[in-house]
């Protein structure tokens, strides 16, 4: 159930990010539109496609777990037994979420830093600070629901 | 404790950690955090969030999701077929001609993903077959593509090149540059070798092919040349000093998603989600890694590490080229086990100010270092294109991939000695068009 659950709210938050990576695109190629052939300035176009993209990849981090593409050396662990192989899994997948939940809550501290003291980017567009740091504590906080979820599955695998 | 054993000791440790499976990037972030959690106590664990997201938060490192995207785009759709058909109809009657329209294929194809399996996989599945029906051994067909396909992350746009860039604080307009000439050289390299191991074996260059009519020829050319035109673009764009990096990759990155779409009606949304979905994980994948080697330098630097290994390296007082080689030896064994973006932002920190010191251009080391990783790629045990090519072609096992390989390994290594000997061939065409770096 918790496991179905955090999948599908991983897959929600992939489709996020590939509708930000896709914004990106477009809104960078209308800031050089402005630029170079209307040769007018831009406000807010940097700032967004820099934020954008920094959501997208906490956004689709617990997606990238999902489908297993957060890159590892798997050349020890894939040759060896599968009762150590379990553990030593365990113990990486353990330390992954150590620092996952470390980051996620270091990064809701500079969250909310941002929100109470209504901090804003120091540019034209004066972006409220907490909008685009938002994305950290929560795309890494559902990673690590993920990772807690990817810990169930290899425990159930194993019975 | 000294800052050198301290480093030696965050090593072994992250190290250990990367044995035994942890994802690179969070790896990384463990041993920092902990390190700094052992020396400076709880507190720094508020600098967490603020160091990894401004790690992040950069324009130049836009560029990497939009020239991912530009890759994945080119990669799912038929390009590298037209390609290589394209490049095979004009080219087979030249003696040698297949093995030329394949490695010019591969290079070309290098160019517009960015990726070296992705390369090894749009013109090895034409290439492969094609090369053994003509009677070509397994290993010299499987070898040729896979050493081939790691021109990707030399020849621009090259992701790993950005990342070296936004590493070190060198500018990716010239290290684009310095790249071109040593990745046309190694190309040349791999294909005199090719035709001189089938001269060697009795195979005979006259191709066995049909004719094609030079309205065949010119056939051909109509779906190939949009593409070759982005390359360009961009590279004017880079160089002419028009745009940034990250604007040129957007540009392209969404006339490249346009073109599939028309030339290759790649319209439906399952196949726009594929290319998505695979830019999302390859992007997800490296900038993780790149928020997470922000802190691991900041860490080495608040151990002193980066400043004593420095300090160390220039009181044994070798010769250059005597440190060149260690370097060199050093990343050889980091990329064997590491993917190319890990090794370069996990060690750029620490090796650029040793390779300053002894007097070398970061440019041409930035080439030189890019070769290591392609070596890297085409040997054991992580050797990624080796396992793409298996894959593509399951007639060909895996030791005659390596047999056929192992040559390539040596047309690098050969590079690598004639970059040493003549820099020019990374530091001239940077140099002209951009003038003396400062």
């Amino acid at each position: 159930m918790y496991v179905r659950w955090v999948d599908r709210l991983s897959q929600a938050c992939g489709a996020v990010s590939i509708i930000l990576i896709m914004a990106s695109v477009l809104v960078v190629s209308q800031m050089v539109f402005v630029r170079y052939i209307l040769s007018a300035s831009t406000v807010w176009q940097t700032e967004f496609v820099i934020y954008a993209l920094v959501a997208a990849t906490f956004l689709g981090s617990p997606y990238v777990l999902l489908h297993k593409g957060h890159v590892n050396v798997d050349l020890l662990i894939g040759n060896a037994r599968s009762g150590p192989k379990f553990y030593l899994k365990l113990l990486a997948d353990l330390i992954a979420l150590a620092f996952c939940a470390l980051l996620a809550w270091s990064g809701w501290e500079h969250f909310h830093e941002a929100w109470s003291g209504g901090w804003t980017t120091d540019t034209v567009w004066a972006l409220p600070l907490w909008i685009p740091l938002l994305p950290l504590p929560l795309g890494i906080g559902i990673l690590c629901l993920q990772y807690i979820a990817e810990l169930i599955k290899a425990w159930e695998a194993r019975i | 404790m000294s800052p050198l054993l301290a480093g030696l000791f965050v090593l072994v440790c992250l190290l250990a950690l990367l044995a035994i499976g942890t994802p690179i990037a969070f790896a990384l972030g463990f041993v920092s955090i902990a390190t700094l959690i052992i020396v400076d106590g709880w507190d720094v664990v508020s600098i967490l969030g603020e160091t990894f997201f401004g790690g992040l938060a950069s324009f130049g490192l836009v560029s990497i999701p939009m020239f991912i995207l530009m890759g994945s785009a080119v990669a799912s759709s038929n390009a590298g077929k037209d390609l290589y058909e394209a490049l095979d109809r004009w080219l087979n009657r030249v003696p040698g001609g297949l093995v030329l329209s394949n490695l010019g294929a591969c290079s070309i194809f290098a160019a517009l993903s960015g990726s070296s399996p992705a390369t090894c996989a749009a013109i090895g599945k034409m290439g492969i077959p094609e090369m053994t029906a003509r009677g070509y051994p397994k290993e010299i067909a499987a070898g040729s593509i896979a050493a081939g396909g790691t021109l990707g992350i030399l020849i621009p746009p090259s992701i790993t090149m950005i990342v070296y860039g936004i590493a070190t604080e060198t500018s990716i307009g010239r290290l684009f540059l310095a790249g071109i000439l040593p990745g046309l050289m190694l190309t040349c390299l791999f294909m005199v070798w090719t035709i001189y191991s089938c001269h060697r074996q009795g195979i005979g260059l006259d191709a066995l092919g049909r004719r094609y009519s030079m309205a065949e020829r010119f056939q051909a050319l109509p779906r190939v040349i949009p593409f070759l035109l982005i390359i360009v673009g961009i590279l004017y764009v880079l160089y002419g000093g028009v745009a940034t990096p990250s604007e040129a990759a957007g540009v392209g990155a969404l006339f490249c998603i346009i073109l599939v779409m028309i030339i290759y009606r790649m319209w439906r949304v399952s196949q726009m989600s594929q290319i998505f979905r695979d830019t999302l994980k390859e992007s997800v994948m490296i900038m993780m890694i790149i928020g997470a080697s922000e802190l691991f330098s900041y860490t080495l630097s608040v151990l002193f590490v980066t400043q004593s290994i420095a300090e160390w390296i220039a009181s044994l007082a070798v010769n250059q080229w005597v440190l060149m080689a260690i370097v060199n030896l050093f990343l050889l064994v980091a990329g064997f086990f590491l993917p190319p973006v890990a090794v370069i932002l996990m060690t750029a920190p620490i090796l650029l100010p040793i390779i300053i010191q002894a007097g070398f251009d970061p440019y041409w080391f930035a080439v030189v270092l890019t070769i290591n990783m392609e070596i890297g790629l085409i040997t054991p045990p992580v050797g990624l294109n080796l396992y793409v090519i298996n894959g593509i072609a399951p007639d060909i096992t895996l030791s005659q991939i390596l047999r056929g390989s192992l040559p390539y390994v040596f047309c690098m290594v050969a590079g690598i000695v004639l970059l040493c000997i003549f820099p020019g061939i990374a530091l001239w065409l940077p140099n002209f068009f951009m003038g003396p770096a400062l």
